[in-house]
């Protein structure tokens, strides 16, 4: 068992409070430019994704990596969740999960 | 939805990885000490990883004050090694990382892990073990997650059942169980995830405020599924421990639900048991 480097569940705005932390969050994809991939958080912010591979417009990613920046991930996991994917209950899980019931969770 | 799974289930997790397989089984066969008193209970890593591990049971793990013998995990494959009887990986759930092992008996169980990959998104049922201090898991299935809004659909599950098994005992009733002879149906909800308790006990009637009070959250430490489960039943340090009230308070309580006859005292005068046969 080892619970030493949990990634946290986060939205955009969370993501600020986790710098250099390690993170999982859900991005749909906006655009892949080379190496960095562009997608949009489930609280609707802009959120850029380095070291992923490419995934389809429009799909669903999780990203799991290190929070390097506001804005910003470093990918270590990505997965392709496909396209139907709920936002509103995943970024209702998020702020559970940084919340009332972190201790579930960090 | 669960109550359907859990009759499933009920047949399908008696056993661990020496039992007979599922198909083999009838359903009268379910009294399988492996089995516990529960369901299988949504966790997250984190939480078994705080799981109490109660001693005269090797395999008695206890989160928030609930058996949790069966659980059901959600994560990444990683590390899987596949061996002749048995094929072992971690589960890494965001929260933390747990090794996972599944016995392969059959054709059928090679090929239920032979699609499992690393990195691939999977649900683990299975029985949760610890030895020699380690915490696993042995599984009982493991299976792709296919829709991926279950990984929301887990973790809400995980806080909706520690709402439940943590909520203070009569608080989510309709009303206040003044009436002792009325029995108060237990919301359908928490029965998921209880077996619930007949409430055959009336508090005492003569005791006024906090006295009555504390002789109720006494006796309810004493008839949580995780109490009633251990046959030398509760010691009082215990029973001190998870109430945060003085001793002698408890030791007052504890005698007068001894007289009464709701509790009875086990191997020694500091070991109690609810005679509420759960």
């Amino acid at each position: 068992m080892d619970t030493s480097s949990p990634a946290v569940f986060a939205n955009a705005e969370l993501l600020k409070m986790y710098t250099g932390r390690r993170v999982r969050a859900v991005v749909q994809v906006i655009r892949n430019e080379g190496g960095v991939l562009v997608g949009k958080s489930t609280d609707g912010q802009q959120l850029t994704v380095k070291g992923s591979p490419a995934f389809p417009l429009s799909h669903f990613v999780e990203v799991i990596g290190i929070a390097d920046g506001n804005q910003s991930i470093r990918a270590e996991i990505s997965t392709d969740l496909g396209e139907n994917f709920d936002v509103v209950a995943y970024d209702g899980l998020c702020q559970l999960a940084n919340g009332k019931h972190r201790k579930l969770f960090l | 939805m669960y109550s359907s799974q859990q009759d499933g289930g009920a047949a399908l997790f008696s056993g661990g990885g020496f039992m007979p397989s599922q198909a083999t089984q009838t359903p009268e066969s379910g009294f399988s000490k492996n089995r516990g008193v529960q369901g299988v209970i949504p966790l997250t890593v984190k939480q078994i990883s705080e799981a109490y591990h109660s001693n005269d049971d090797k395999s008695n793990f206890v989160v928030d004050g609930v058996e949790a013998s069966n659980v059901r995990l959600l994560g990444l494959v990683m590390n899987k090694a596949e061996r002749v009887t048995d094929v072992t990986f971690t589960l890494d759930d965001g929260t933390g990382r747990i090794d996972v092992n599944r016995w392969v008996n059959e054709t059928s169980d090679t090929n239920e892990m032979a699609i499992i990959q690393n990195g691939m998104y999977v649900i683990v049922n299975g029985s949760l073990k610890g030895f020699q201090g380690k915490k696993h898991v042995v599984a009982f299935s493991v299976r792709p997650v296919v829709d991926f809004n279950h990984i929301t659909l887990h973790f809400i599950e995980c806080i909706h059942v520690h709402l439940d098994n943590t909520r203070p005992k009569g608080a989510g009733l309709p009303q206040a169980q003044t009436s002792s002879m009325v029995q108060t149906p237990i919301r359908s909800d928490v029965k998921e995830y209880h077996s619930s308790l007949p409430n055959q006990f009336s508090s005492p009637t003569g005791a006024k405020g906090s006295e009555t009070d504390i002789y109720k959250l006494v006796l309810d430490v004493f008839q949580e599924p995780a109490s009633l489960a251990r046959d030398h039943g509760l010691h009082v340090d215990e029973v001190v421990q998870k109430l945060g009230i003085p001793i002698n308070k408890i030791r007052d309580a504890i005698e007068y639900h001894v007289d009464v006859g709701h509790i009875y005292s086990t191997i020694d005068d500091n070991h109690f048991k609810s005679a509420c046969n759960g």
